[in-house]
């Protein structure tokens, strides 16, 4: 991510005003006011318990197998919550981020967010309605960077928050077809979603102390969550494909991808960190 | 530290080289008869370099692939922004598309665009007609590249958005920026309904005109604007060539099928061919559709219904020649002629 300069000179030369004021070093982990520290989310993908591996089949609980060549998505709107339910919410124009699996791009990493112990999170997958461009800024383009990673509808205008393609197999059909499943919101439907996740640790941001927050994102529940979609069903008339791109199957898929993510664990301190 | 503050502030500026410019916000006025923009305006709000920007990306042909079709090929001004004469806009290679291009015009004041809503916000429409294989089939990140060797285009991009680098975001700003500021608002109606001159009248047969349009038009197209930017079935014979779904194109709604987009009736007189399809070369014919050419539908729209259960809108010859003289009073030739939106170098 690329920071906006300005606002980055700014607020070091704040913490560094406050920081000479301050004897304590943070020996004993107190949280001190006006301090900053980065926070980072780690998206570990896997598939019905086990880890995501492109190419390779997994099977749901319809029967179907899938084999994901392709998984992208977008999360954004990223909001810390402590103890007493005070949110920290990341700015806007720079809380847009892509993941995606074939190059590894698993790791969001927050900047400059003010020191203390945070027990949840909150993120949302895609793009929320009517704010396509708050994560342009004049220095960033994020829609660059989502078309660089498949993430764009250009015959409408928006954003695809779930890319997940690959071929299956399926009681019907033996032999693999493709599918190709794409999330997003369109003029009519808002299909944009948030979840709110408890941390088992509390994640503790400091000055130099980064906590990492590993989270296990299960894609099989894009179709196999709360509401069961098989891909045998959406098969085209000609039977050779099926794809999901519209209708009422995105309000469902979009409701299954609030389950898709739990946190495994949080790394503190300022050691083993991802990437 | 205010100190330090501003010391970082300079040196912003020092970094991107260019003299500070004075980039004026400009005056975006609501006319007198007009709704509420539906569109957030602040969210992009015009400035005149932003503006000039727009404009001149809306007639640069580097916005198509092979750098031969801008904007303005197939939004001409002088039609009020369509592509006179053409069925089907034809863009890049020579390709022919399958919709008919409506007319740019007051589009802060609309929800929805294109014919099936496939776009929904001012700042990112762009997006369709760039990318759009048959029209001009260019990426947006493959147009600030070139741009980017243009030092024109990378000063412009620089003054219009505070230090701004030329990127996709910032091309669909600009884009959306010209587009806010084209409003048309200075037909002979709109001088009748404001009273500017006070006492400026119809004559006997537009008044008739603008009577028959609110009993029978009114409610699709709506207000000043003429549009109620929704989606609507009026019961077009669906052409088998085509079979254009409409808004079910967007949505996958099967309730969504065979319906359009309500178009603005503003400047109709000079935007012929009509209908999505460009089916109509005049008013005229479009009268006699809405009088006997409708075809029934699960999504025909219900006030096209009549309790007997026949279809369409019962007009006279009369009442047609009233209704047609009434369009023509929403002919803006301020807007039309208005130099702000012709291509300057
Ligand atoms: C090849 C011809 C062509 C080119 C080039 C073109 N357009 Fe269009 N434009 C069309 C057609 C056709 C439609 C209707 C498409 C539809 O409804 O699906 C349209 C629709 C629109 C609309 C929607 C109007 C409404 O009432 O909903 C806007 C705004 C617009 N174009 C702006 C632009 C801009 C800005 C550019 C340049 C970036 C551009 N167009 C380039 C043909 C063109
Ligand atoms: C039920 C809603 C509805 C009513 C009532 C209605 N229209 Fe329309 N009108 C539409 C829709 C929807 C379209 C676009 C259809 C398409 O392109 O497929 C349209 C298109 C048009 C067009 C073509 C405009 C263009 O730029 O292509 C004209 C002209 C027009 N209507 C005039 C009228 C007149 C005059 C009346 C009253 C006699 C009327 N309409 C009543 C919904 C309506």
């Amino acid at each position: 991510m690329k920071f906006n300069y300005i606002k980055t000179v700014a607020l070091a030369a704040i913490a560094t005003a406050f920081i000479s004021c301050s004897s304590d070093d943070d020996a004993t982990g107190e949280v001190i006011g006006d301090t900053y520290g980065d926070v980072e989310f780690y998206f570990d993908n896997g598939a019905a318990g086990n880890s995501l591996i492109l190419g390779v089949p997994f099977t749901n609980s319809m029967d179907e197998a899938l084999t994901v060549n392709k998984l992208n998505y977008i999360v954004s709107n990223f909001v810390l919550i402590d103890a007493d339910g005070n949110e920290v919410v990341y700015p806007k124009e720079e809380s847009y981020f892509i993941t995606n699996q074939q190059d590894e791009v698993k790791t969001v990493h927050l900047e400059n967010v003010p020191a203390g112990d945070y027990k949840a999170v909150r993120f949302g997958i895609g793009v929320d309605e009517q704010r396509y461009l708050q994560g342009e800024t004049a220095q960033q383009s994020f829609w660059d960077l989502a078309a660089a990673n498949d993430l764009t509808w250009t015959w409408s205008t928006g954003y695809r928050f779930v890319v997940f393609e690959g071929t299956f197999t399926s009681p019907e059909n033996a032999e693999p077809l493709l599918f190709k499943v794409h999330q997003g919101s369109n003029t009519e439907t808002d299909n944009y979603r948030e979840v709110t996740l408890t941390l088992p640790t509390t994640a503790r941001v400091r000055e130099g102390e980064t906590p990492s927050i590993h989270l296990i994102t299960d894609v099989n529940k894009l179709l196999d969550g709360e509401t069961k979609i098989s891909l045998h069903d959406n098969l085209n008339q000609a039977g050779t494909a099926a794809a999901i791109m519209g209708g009422e199957n995105l309000i469902k898929i979009a409701d299954n991808s609030t389950e898709m993510f739990t946190v495994d664990h949080v790394h503190n301190g300022a050691g083993h960190h991802h990437e | 530290m205010i100190g330090l503050l501003a010391l970082s502030f300079i040196s912003c500026n020092k970094d991107d080289g260019y003299e500070a410019v004075v980039n004026e916000r400009l005056d975006f006025v609501v006319p007198a008869n007009f709704p509420a923009p539906a569109q957030d305006i602040e969210h992009n709000y015009p400035t005149q370099k932003g503006f000039e920007l727009g404009r001149k990306l809306f007639y640069d042909t580097r916005l198509s692939a092979n750098n031969t079709i801008s904007c303005s090929f197939c939004h001409e001004q002088e039609n009020a922004f369509t592509h006179h004469g053409h069925t089907f806009s034809h863009g890049i290679y020579d390709q022919e598309g399958t919709r008919n291009a409506p007319a740019v015009q007051n589009m802060a004041f609309q929800s929805q665009y294109f014919y099936d809503g496939a776009s929904d916000a001012i700042d990112m429409l762009s997006i369709a007609p760039i990318h759009n294989p048959v029209e001009m089939d260019e990426t947006l990140e493959n147009i600030a590249v070139k741009l980017k060797q243009d030092k024109e285009y990378v000063k412009l991009f620089n003054q219009a958005f505070e230090g701004g680098q030329i990127t996709s975001g910032n091309i669909l700003k600009a884009l959306g920026q010209f587009m806010t500021m084209m409003v048309s608002a200075n037909s002979k109606y709109d001088k009748f309904v404001r009273s500017e001159p006070p006492g400026n009248n119809f004559n006997q047969k537009e008044m008739q005109g603008l009577e028959l349009f609110r009993q029978k038009c009114a409610s699709c197209h709506a207000t000043d604007i003429f549009t109620d930017s929704s989606f609507r079935n009026n019961g077009l014979p669906p052409n088998p060539n085509l079979n254009d779904l409409g808004r079910e194109t967007v949505t996958g709604f099967k309730r969504d099928r065979y319906k359009f987009k309500v178009p603005s009736l503003r400047n109709v007189e000079l935007t012929a061919p009509y209908m999505h399809d460009g089916r109509f070369g005049s008013l005229e014919s479009v009268l006699n559709f809405y009088r006997n050419g409708m075809t029934d539908s699960e999504t025909l729209d219900e006030q096209l219904r009549a309790e007997d259960g026949t279809l369409g809108i019962p007009l006279t010859d009369e009442e047609k020649e009233a209704l047609i003289a009434f369009l023509k009073t929403l002919t803006d030739e301020e807007y039309i002629n208005n130099p702000l939106f012709y291509y300057q170098t």
